[in-house]
């Protein structure tokens, strides 16, 4: 959750040139911390060929010859490597996923590259880094058993139920628990994995709160996380004897308030689902729709609310946006000043650039925009096709409003089949817009 | 070449969240679309300050805004340890207690020590240590009470300062002096036990104790009062601490001098001097627009948590910062509890009639 509560990564690193000589050092270097830290060896060779293809195009495309930082962390239940290039103007286009796509379809897909990187491992982004450099950050989680798949009997709850910080055992019965519960396609994938999230938790990058009762037996649990700089997702509460869900669901959000409500946490918001009993204290902010394997689709509600007074901000948007946001703002009472950015017809060259987050367990890709550029309309054609072909059923693309730029993201994004979903209050400079791409609905 | 904050700032600082205050009230007035804004959210005294402090705001010479003020608040340390009869020396005034607050802090701890206080109290004890480097223990509100068993019982050798708010702002519960004693007599000496005394005008209990009168017997106990709430000098930011003179001469040492201002020390002076019944005057408008309160809101069904102070919070049926929004749509300022660690409980600041009545039918307006 922050820095306090986290043990030290063990974090190795090293730094040279992008020079194709070197491979087989980098290679070689993500190799032995893979082993280092434990991953499998089907993990080990995959965060390996991520490596070497991503240090294969730096050569290449991004920054020949230039110095290059390659750290390595072991994040417990993952491994993560991050690529720090300096970058200029000129080869920041090679910086998107599908730099080396081709967009005519008549040719052969030149594979190579962020193509095959993202392919091998779990995650996938770019995030600037100072003025003139950029991180390509990929993580590969380690293998763990699934939780088993008898459902838990039925619990009779004795007496008082408390909510604490569970400990190992506590969390993995919850967790097992959970997945039983809710089985659904919202339930991220690691609740499959007890022992996963026991190392999650022990990394700090999860808190769970588990309502035991007086003989031990868990009642329900929620776990929280920050899924921005100041938006922490909660997934539960979870209860486990529905006729307590009311007295227990709300017992396990206060404590998970108590534990946030002084934190840099600005707003909870839920992704996954709550309880009927606690959404009055939450606010609707509208859905997404996942598509699933087979032609399958399912609403995706998101609850939100503030731990604070809303501070009000301005916010910087295109025209044909400003209706829904004045309505979504409207909607939930958020002061915001909305001013509108128009186009007068300035110059804008170079190549734009789109980070691109890919969670393969639930085919979705999450583009936000990281650079801008002449050329938005057509990098949105090639990330929707790419992605596309790629398999990719939920693409979903962030704007944030805080930014005056990514406003003039709104009519492309709008003319390629995006629509906007929902805001997501602060979790940006200032709100983030979420867009879906539904181009490809059933 | 930008600095390397993440080497530069130790992670105690990294990690703090700044508290943003709230936009200015023509600020707030625009982004919430009303024409005139109620605040209650800060506990403030309607009736401003007392008659002369008034008369020295006004009658405050310009020349004197160039010339420093008294570094150590001379004549008014002097006033107030006449007030309690104690030795000026025992006396330190800060920029608002907010700032005695971490002089306190600082004076005792380093990393490793850590701070006691309670999960639903004023939050800048837990502040100033958090990012200080400082661990704070918070123990959970007993029947929105401060548990003192359950503080004891979490104190160390690393245990410095015990923070108790008396009364507790924001659940107005208070410990008598009985109980306070007992408190004391407990911790031994060991740790520097504060008792903010920022709302003590208010109460009216004749179990209320002094905690400047106690400072005799026990030389641990640190009391705070502040001007800005009953003396309605808060836009001044004055506040003061008074301990046991060992205990205040090594308090002092981390105390930044002329951070007190000229026309905030002498509005302090004349806030003392005070004889024109200031004080029965608020506490006559703090009773009838708590009994207005009480009950409407009764009338409303909403649970409410009253006892001594100038406040008082209210239960609602959903979200405490959604209500927040909705009433300032309507022009009336509450404080949301979230941040102290009470969901879906509003904090109302006692006001004048029109402001209670504007509140009310604003809350009837959005809850319906």
């Amino acid at each position: 959750m922050n820095a306090a509560n986290r043990d030290p990564d063990a974090v190795l690193a090293m730094q040279l040139e992008a020079r194709p000589s070197f491979l087989g050092v980098v290679t070689g270097f993500v190799d032995s911390a893979a082993r280092a830290f434990g991953m499998g060896r089907e993990e080990t060779l995959k965060i390996g060929l991520a490596a070497e293809e991503i240090f294969s195009f730096a050569c290449e495309r991004i920054c020949p010859g230039k110095p290059v930082d390659i750290r390595c962390r072991d994040g417990k239940y993952f491994m993560g490597v991050a690529f720090r290039f300096p970058v200029s103007a000129l080869d920041m286009g090679a910086l998107n996923i599908t730099a080396s796509a081709r967009c005519d379809r008549e040719e052969d897909l030149e594979e190579t590259g962020l193509i095959l990187a993202s392919r091998s491992v779990d995650r996938l982004r770019i995030d600037p880094d100072g003025r003139d450099r950029v991180r390509l950050s990929v993580e590969k989680d380690k293998s763990y058993p699934p939780a088993p798949e008898e459902s838990p009997a039925p619990a009779a709850f004795r007496g008082t139920v408390a909510a604490a910080t569970p400990d190992g055992e506590a969390l993995k019965r919850y967790v097992i628990q959970a997945s039983h519960l809710s089985p659904g396609p919202f339930l991220p994938d690691f609740f499959r994995y007890p022992g996963k999230v026991v190392d999650m938790a022990a990394a700090g990058d999860v808190q769970a709160i588990v309502a035991a009762d007086e003989t031990g037996r868990v009642a329900g649990g929620i776990l929280f996380r920050f899924l921005t700089e100041r938006v922490v997702e909660i997934l539960g509460p979870h209860v486990f004897d529905p006729p307590a869900t009311e007295k227990v669901a709300a017992g396990l959000l206060d404590a998970c308030i108590a534990r946030t409500a002084r934190t840099k946490a600005i707003g909870l918001v839920s992704l996954t689902g709550l309880p009927g009993p606690v959404r009055s204290q939450f606010e609707s902010l509208g859905a997404l729709t996942l598509f699933e394997k087979g032609g399958r689709a399912s609403e995706r509600p998101a609850w939100y609310r503030l731990l604070h007074e809303d501070p009000g901000c301005v916010v910087w948007t295109d025209g044909a946006l400003g209706e829904f946001l004045q309505g979504e703002y409207g909607r939930l009472f958020l002061a915001r000043e909305i001013r509108e950015v128009r186009d007068l017809g300035e110059t804008r060259s170079g190549s734009s650039i789109f980070s691109a987050e890919v969670h393969r367990e639930r085919s979705e890709a999450v583009l936000r925009p990281l650079w801008p550029g002449g050329d938005l309309a057509a990098n949105l054609e090639r990330h929707v096709r790419f992605l596309g072909e790629e398999g990719f059923l939920n693409l979903l693309f962030e704007l944030d409003l805080g930014v005056s730029w990514h406003a003039s993201l709104v009519p492309v994004l709008l003319g390629r089949g995006f629509r906007p979903g929902m805001i997501l209050p602060f979790a940006g400079q200032a709100d983030l817009v979420v867009f879906q791409y539904h181009g490809t609905e059933p | 070449m930008e600095p390397n904050l993440e080497r530069l700032v130790p992670a105690c600082v990294r990690e703090f969240e700044p508290y943003i205050p709230s936009k200015p009230d023509h600020e707030l007035r625009k982004l919430y679309g009303c024409d005139r804004l109620y605040r209650l959210n800060n506990n403030e005294n309607p009736l401003g300050p007392p008659p002369g402090a008034q008369e020295v705001i006004r009658r405050f010479p310009p020349p004197l805004g160039a010339v420093y003020p008294s570094g150590d608040s001379y004549d008014l340390r002097g006033e107030i340890a006449a007030f309690h009869g104690i030795h000026p020396d025992q006396v330190l005034v800060g920029n608002g207690a907010n700032e005695v607050i971490s002089f306190v802090i600082k004076a005792f701890c380093e990393p490793g020590d850590n701070i006691i206080t309670a999960d639903r109290t004023f939050a800048v004890y837990e502040w100033v240590a958090v990012f200080s480097g400082i661990e704070a223990r918070v123990v959970p509100l007993k029947e929105e009470r401060f548990d003192g068993p359950a503080m004891l019982g979490r104190i160390d050798d690393a245990t410095k300062v015990i923070f108790l708010c008396n009364p507790n702002n924001p659940t107005g519960t208070y410990w008598s002096r009985d109980t306070l004693v007992a408190f004391l007599e407990a911790v031994g000496g060991r740790q520097i036990v504060v008792v903010d005394e920022a709302y003590f005008e208010f109460v009216e209990a004749g179990d209320y104790p002094d905690g400047v009168s106690l400072i005799g017997a026990y030389p641990n106990v640190v009391a705070f009062r502040t001007f800005s709430k009953m003396y309605g000098i808060a836009g001044l930011r004055i506040g003061y601490l008074a301990g046991d003179r060992n205990v205040v001469d090594m308090i002092r040492r981390t105390c930044v001098v002329y951070s007190v201002n000229g026309i905030a020390q002498a509005a302090a002076l004349a806030c003392l001097r005070d004889d024109t019944g200031h004080i029965a005057r608020t506490r006559e408008l703090m009773r009838q627009s708590r009994a207005f309160l009480r009950e409407e809101l009764g009338r409303m069904g909403l649970p409410v948590i009253c006892g001594e102070g100038n406040f008082l919070i209210v239960k609602l049926p959903g979200s405490d910062t959604l209500a927040y929004r909705k009433l300032m749509h309507e022009g009336v300022m509450i404080r949301p509890m979230t941040g102290f660690r009470y969901p879906n409980h509003i904090r109302v600041t006692l006001a004048g009639m029109e402001a209670m009545e504007a509140f009310i039918r604003a809350l009837k307006k959005i809850l319906a």
